[in-house]
């Protein structure tokens, strides 16, 4: 059995079906590739993974576990689903970070806010909280930020940003992290040291779900490519078949606006 | 007798007058501080809630406390119960009065408040919000964690504002006879403790407001400041 | 938010219920089952003002609470915007209005008022270096005056057809003479006495002609056992001697209305 098993998702946005019926398999270790154009439904299928939008129907299943169930209003719970979401990490298009804390902080907060349900939290907090700083600091000298810990947001740039959020996200062990357009808000020069970032985790087996407008990167990161087009999944394969002999007509055509870049 | 010499004889009895009265406008100030800042909030998700009804009634409710005068509110509040339901809860004498005009203020500043909340709380990126529900926070801990830092950094100007209004707005009080500084001042030219037709106990009424919104604005101006450590 | 409102509604429900009950009981029973008789006033020498420490003193002050001790209840002293003195009363903000007030229709038709105890008149008050134009009526005719809004002198002035500014006090009325944005004022003789002329705070100000004569009066609630109880009350002092004494210190002796027992 996969991975994560992705079976029949639809979602509607009033009259528009966004997702018409998503289904798609990953193994453990894979980096899955998507990619199509603005309005293609690729955002709102890793909303969907992520649970900040609930799907209309499908199903979503880790390992052997059901998170999601269309049919099963259990797990459509609002408490059932944060506990579910974590299996997820998400990085956004715009980093969202917190700008009130530091690069450190914002790293942090969510373990932090995590560990007080631990049953041992009260007797063993000072040691439950240095393990959390000195894993947030390992990941951001990993990123590359050793300098910029106790800067907040304002004082760093784009790339260094999402190099926090990806930090942020990767703090909590998600089982796949996702991507959603990482580098699209960045100027171009700093769009490759968040590639590099992202294709170190690559290199380290980490699961990772990457929608990107990045074609190069896309084919070369990947094990796995998926291309959307209104809602459907039009063509699923490896790099190599999905860029290299792409077999819709709707691919070839998509593919064609970035000729030059591949 | 000069005047400069008659007012130099006057002073002690007419500022043991003004600091009086303008302890009742501090009074006044700060319980309707107090009262105003936790009750807007309160106010403020009523009028975001997604019980419809609910929002429907708060926001209506909000509505014709800003469109009417404070001044309307405070008679009808100190008067009402006495006149209409013939049990005049508020109690006798002063006290009765600041009880009432503080009701009054409280309402009427948790409204205007309110509305400040709501726009600050509405101003931050939905983004915050997700970002915090997929790193697994409670929605207590999104808002308490994420947003409300965010939302004090917004509101800290139009709530600074709304600070120095109420500051003078504590004189309506005079309406229903709470006797903060302008009525004090106001009773020498009306005639008191042997002095009337002095108009410059008034004047002085204005340096206490002044002096008080100095203070404030100064403290409130360093908060904005303190908050300038992110953007 | 709706268990505030269902609290409120119960609040007001329960308030009504207390309606009921308190309709019945006598005012005077109301005053003396709290324990405390509140007097609205305004600070109006030689009736109501403060002394060095702060207390009440004056005619009528004094007057209060030798009452409050025949009742056996405290006094308190609540000065009120005299313009709301009958929305005081009936919101049961304060027990009585006892500060020198004119008996008038109005005031008689709103309060359930004491027999009168003290003679008052309406005076012109005008600048001291005109006032030998002003000893009649008639002169009276091309002046604009300043008057207290809804005080016994406003309504002299209209009846007399002459113009006016109501303002929101009489001392209020005093400053527009005294500043020129009136050319005369219509005030209590009492009031003109202690604050007008030689050695007091407008020197340049006289008061000419009276422009009649009238009664000040203590007013309770509309049907008030309270009123019947202060007449006996000004009885009793009157002949045993501390009305007159009271008067004395503040003299106005001259104006008290001597007090008789109805037969």
């Amino acid at each position: 059995m996969a991975f994560l098993q992705v079976e029949n998702i639809q979602k509607r946005f009033g009259n528009t079906q966004v997702l018409k019926d998503i289904s798609f398999t990953m193994e453990k270790g894979e980096v899955l590739s998507m990619i199509g154009s603005s309005g293609s439904g690729k955002t709102t299928l890793l909303r969907c993974l992520n649970f900040l939008e609930k799907p209309d129907a499908g199903r979503i299943l880790l390992g052997d576990q059901l998170l999601f169930d269309g049919a099963v209003a259990q797990t459509r719970k609002a408490a059932e689903i944060r506990k579910k979401r974590l299996h997820f990490g998400l990085v956004f298009q715009n980093f969202n970070l917190f700008p009130q804390y530091t690069a450190l902080k914002n790293v942090m907060l969510a373990k932090e806010l995590l560990a007080r349900e631990q049953p041992d939290y009260k007797e063993n907090k000072k040691q439950i909280h240095q393990r959390i700083e000195e894993e947030a600091r390992h990941l951001l000298s990993q990123m590359g930020l050793s300098e910029k810990m106790n800067h907040y947001p304002h004082q760093l740039s784009g790339g260094q940003c999402q190099r926090v959020a990806i930090a942020r996200a990767l703090n909590l062990q998600p089982d796949i992290l996702c991507f959603d357009e990482p580098t699209s808000a960045l100027d171009p020069e700093l769009t490759g040291e968040v590639l590099k970032v992202i294709r170190e985790l690559a290199d380290k087996n980490t699961t990772m779900i990457i929608v990107t407008h990045e074609m190069a990167f896309a084919r070369d990161v990947a094990s796995k490519v998926i291309f959307m087009d209104d809602g459907v999944i039009c063509e699923m394969g490896t790099p190599e078949e999905v860029f290299v002999h792409p077999t819709q007509e709707r691919t070839k055509q998509f593919l064609g606006n970035y000729a030059g870049s591949l | 007798m000069p005047l400069f010499e008659q007012i130099a004889e006057q002073m002690p009895i007419v500022f043991r007058s003004l600091n009086e009265g303008f302890l009742q406008t501090l009074k006044l100030f700060f319980v309707t501080l107090l009262g105003a800042l936790p009750l807007g909030l309160l106010i403020s998700f009523g009028s975001m809630s997604r019980f419809k009804p609910l929002k429907w009634l708060t926001r209506m409710f909000v509505g014709i406390i800003r469109g009417t005068p404070l001044m309307i509110q405070l008679l009808i509040f100190f008067y009402f119960p006495g006149l209409v339901l013939k049990q005049n809860i508020w109690g006798s004498g002063e006290a009765g009065r600041f009880a009432a005009a503080s009701i009054a203020f409280i309402i009427n500043y948790a409204c205007y408040f309110s509305e400040i909340y709501r726009g600050g709380i509405q101003g931050i990126p939905v983004g915050q919000e997700e970002a915090g529900l997929v790193l697994g926070m409670k929605p207590g801990q999104i808002f308490f964690k994420v947003k409300l830092m965010q939302m004090v950094k917004r509101i800290v100007p139009p709530i600074s504002n709304e600070i120095i209004t109420l500051v003078k707005d504590t004189s309506l009080a005079r309406i229903i006879s709470l006797q903060e500084v302008i009525w004090a001042g106001q009773a020498f030219m009306k005639g008191s403790q042997g002095i009337s037709g002095a108009i410059w106990p008034l004047f002085f009424t204005g340096v206490y407001y002044l002096v008080w919104n100095g203070v404030l604005s100064w403290g409130l101006g360093k908060l904005e400041k303190k908050l300038d450590y992110f953007r | 938010m709706k268990k505030m409102m269902v609290m409120l509604l119960a609040l007001v429900l329960a308030l009504g219920m207390c309606t009921v009950y308190a309709e019945d009981a006598s005012d005077k029973q109301y005053v003396l089952d709290k324990g405390v008789l509140v007097v609205g006033i305004t600070d109006f020498a030689p009736m109501d003002y403060k002394d060095a420490d702060g207390n009440w003193i004056g005619f009528d002050a004094d007057l209060a609470n030798a009452f409050g001790e025949y009742l056996g209840v405290k006094v308190e002293f609540v000065e009120i915007d005299w313009d709301n003195k009958i929305l005081e009363l009936d919101a049961k903000a304060v027990d009585c209005i006892w500060n020198g007030m004119t008996l008038t229709d109005a005031v008689k038709a709103a309060m359930e008022t004491s027999n009168p105890y003290m003679n008052n008149a309406q005076v012109v008050v005008v600048a001291a270096d005109k006032a030998a134009d002003y000893q009649t009526v008639e002169s009276l005719k091309d002046l604009t005056f300043a008057v207290e809004a809804g005080s016994a002198g406003e309504a002299e002035v209209n009846a007399l057809g002459l113009a006016n500014n109501p303002v929101l006090a009489q001392a209020d009325a005093l400053m527009e003479v005294a500043a020129g944005t009136s050319d005369a004022a219509v005030i209590d003789a009492l009031m003109a006495a202690a604050m007008v002329g030689e050695g007091t705070s407008y020197e340049n100000l006289t008061y000419t002609i009276g422009l009649n004569s009238e009664e000040y009066g203590v007013g309770f609630r509309k049907g008030s056992d309270l009123a019947a109880e202060l007449n006996a009350f000004l009885v009793a002092k009157y002949e045993d001697g501390t009305l007159m004494q009271i008067a004395e210190t503040y003299k106005v002796q001259a104006a008290v209305i001597p007090q008789v027992a109805a037969e």
